[in-house]
């Protein structure tokens, strides 16, 4: 007992030593903290001085977002900080009070291939990695050959979502399916869950890894695209947001495409911009589903191939020829 | 000879090739002339609409890269497209064929001289002749336009008066207009064109199933582009559609969506055999402890 008591005396000594020490230390680190500030600050106040007093900035023309050309010193040029976190978020949330849906006319596609390239461009995908593609249908021997665009057909009841074990792909209130490369742990389970084949690994480093290294990740455009994860269709939700047409949509040239708001029953044609009723436009040309009897729920309606504007050649896929 | 003879073969055979895919307009057409002269302003319009609703097909003008269709898209720099007259370029921007789509409900008419307009700025030795009623300065401007609901009849009514010099406020007849409902990506055609009467009165019939937001309400937009009157246009909002809500797609408690919207059997099965399995282990240790007391009861007995 006494043993143990003499041991609690000495370390409290000790410890008032320390403390002693520790102030002592402090007004010494202090005093030379003070003498480094005022050297420093001395330093930084006379560079600032110079440069004032220089003859005159480096300019730089920029090109201003209301299309006016001013010039700007080049010191005074700062990277625009994107606010990463509200990308998420609207991301994650979507547009409120609508339910988008895409309606393809087979009878017009003639495999200009413009909506896969207008695709890739966008999402800095290489020729043969597809969000898009048009395939090269024919149900069996005596029946007619047509050309086939397949999206993502971002289903109501998404299997690919079901499966995922992070979070990474979701649903939308708006109806569109997309995809977190910043969740996604590359386990590629969705892709094993999708009827569609809609979905594409990254095996080897994306298009543009260099040139987008640094940029804001944006949730709806999957820019810059990640190695090992997974990327898909997106609707284009990042144009969808400005209100404009899904990029695929506007750049068919042969009137493909249409693209709307099924709560306003109204589709608009991406060619020519003009608008339909979705309910009609199923309804006269018997729009169906692609294997809806998966259950799956698919928001991409296609029209049948009848009365089809083109001769059907026989055209092998021209990247595949290529590669 | 036999050289003079291949030629006048290539020249026939050329032509024959051509009258093939000719594109007839009809002559009443091909006679129009844009009721404004082409300024500025218009052939900056005109690129606009360009950009937006030509450009895909059609390349951009002077660079030779339409897209490779049969027929193909010419450039709008080449001989072959300025050797249109202004009323057929218009006829066929408005009515289209084959593959060239109809712009008749997508582009207004006045926006139609304006893309001709543009077109006609690639072409330095094109000396526009303008309609002679609009170089008289004899065209009315200031179309105004009212409307109004019938109610019963579920009509949209439109009339159309404009100032005239001398004799005050005058009903325009004769004249197209269109009424569109504001949809997301686009104006949806409601009903068909119609054209005025003679006190100026158009009537639109309204869908009885066309849905509006929430409340019903449906932006309307009734448009008048005409080259003797010029372009009108008035907006109005009226809780005239179906009032639809629908509710997000991401509500509805399903395998895929996220944890707090988990199915409620599932959620059950999975509570049970949670409680299910570690009730079994905590009533199997709970044996095993009475077990054991029992047999250190029985000890103490048997040591006493």
């Amino acid at each position: 007992m006494s043993q143990n008591s003499n041991g609690t005396g000495h370390e409290h000594t000790s410890r008032e030593e320390d403390n002693v020490n520790s102030r002592r230390a402090f007004f010494k680190n202090f005093g030379l903290f003070g003498a480094v500030a005022a050297v420093g600050g001395a330093a930084i106040y006379s560079g600032y001085e110079y440069q004032e007093s220089k003859p005159g900035h480096d300019m730089v023309k920029v090109l201003t977002s209301d299309n006016r050309i001013v010039e700007v010193p080049r010191d005074q040029i700062k990277d625009v900080k994107v606010d990463t976190d509200q990308l998420q978020k609207q991301g994650r949330e979507g547009l409120k009070g609508h339910r988008f849906v895409m309606v393809i006319d087979l009878s017009k596609c003639r495999n200009a291939r413009k909506c896969i390239s207008a695709c890739q461009g966008a999402h800095h995908l290489r020729p043969y990695e597809y969000h898009i593609n048009t395939l090269v249908m024919q149900e069996s021997e005596h029946t007619a050959p047509y050309f086939m665009p397949k999206p993502c057909q971002h289903c109501d009841n998404p299997p690919c979502v079901a499966v995922c074990p992070v979070d990474a792909t979701f649903k939308r209130q708006d109806g569109i399916v997309l995809i977190d490369n910043e969740r996604c742990i590359g386990c590629r389970f969705c892709i094993a869950a999708c009827p569609y084949s809609a979905r594409l690994f990254h095996w080897e480093e994306p298009l543009m890894a260099e040139s987008d290294k640094g940029k804001p990740y944006n949730i709806e455009l999957n820019v810059p695209q990640r190695k090992g994860t997974i990327t898909k269709c997106l609707f284009s939700s990042d144009r969808l947001r400005e209100g404009k047409l899904p990029y695929c949509v506007s750049a068919c040239p042969n009137g493909v495409y249409y693209f709307g708001d099924e709560n306003q029953d109204a589709v608009t044609n991406g060619t020519t911009k003009e608008t339909f009723r979705l309910s009609e436009l199923l309804k006269v040309n018997a729009g169906y589903q692609l294997m809806a009897e998966l259950g799956t729920k698919p928001r991409v309606y296609y029209l049948p191939p009848k009365n089809r504007l083109f001769e059907f050649k026989d055209e092998k896929d021209p990247v595949q020829e290529t590669t | 000879m036999i050289k003079r003879y291949f030629t006048l073969l290539l020249i026939v055979l050329i032509s024959i090739r051509l009258s093939a895919q000719v594109w007839v307009v009809p002559a009443e057409n091909d006679a129009r002339k844009s009721p404004f002269a082409f300024d500025d302003a218009s052939r900056k319009a005109g690129s606009e609409i360009y950009m937006t609703s030509c450009k895909s097909c059609h390349g951009e003008p002077g660079k030779n890269n339409a897209v490779p269709l049969v027929p193909p898209p010419p450039d709008m720099s080449s001989v072959r497209m300025q050797a249109n007259s202004d009323g057929a370029m218009q006829y066929k921007i408005t009515n289209g064929r084959g593959t060239m789509p109809s712009f008749k409900n997508t582009i207004a008419t006045t926006d139609v001289w304006k893309v001709i307009s543009f077109v006609r700025s690639f072409n330095d030795k094109y000396v526009q002749e303008v309609a002679a009623q609009a170089a008289g300065g004899a065209s009315v401007a200031n179309v105004n336009i009212k409307l109004n609901w019938l109610k019963e009849q579920n009509q949209i009514q439109a009339t159309l008066s404009a100032p005239s010099k001398d004799k005050g406020i005058l009903p325009v007849g004769g004249a197209e207009v269109k009424l569109f409902a504001k949809r997301y990506f686009g104006n949806l055609l409601v009903d068909e064109a119609r054209n005025t009467d003679a006190a100026g009165v158009a009537l639109f019939n309204f869908p009885k199933d066309l849905p509006g937001d929430s409340a019903g309400l449906v932006q309307l937009v009734v448009a008048l582009s005409n080259e003797a009157f010029g372009d009108a246009k008035r907006d109005t909002t009226l809780a005239i559609g179906v009032p639809t809500y629908r509710p997000p797609l991401n509500e509805q408690r399903a395998m895929w969506n996220v944890v707090s919207k988990t199915p409620i059997w599932l959620l059950l099965a999975y509570t049970i055999a949670v409680f299910g399995a570690w009730g079994f282990i905590i009533y199997v240790f709970l044996q095993i402890r009475g077990i054991y007391r029992a047999g250190s009861e029985k000890n103490t007995e048997s040591a006493e």
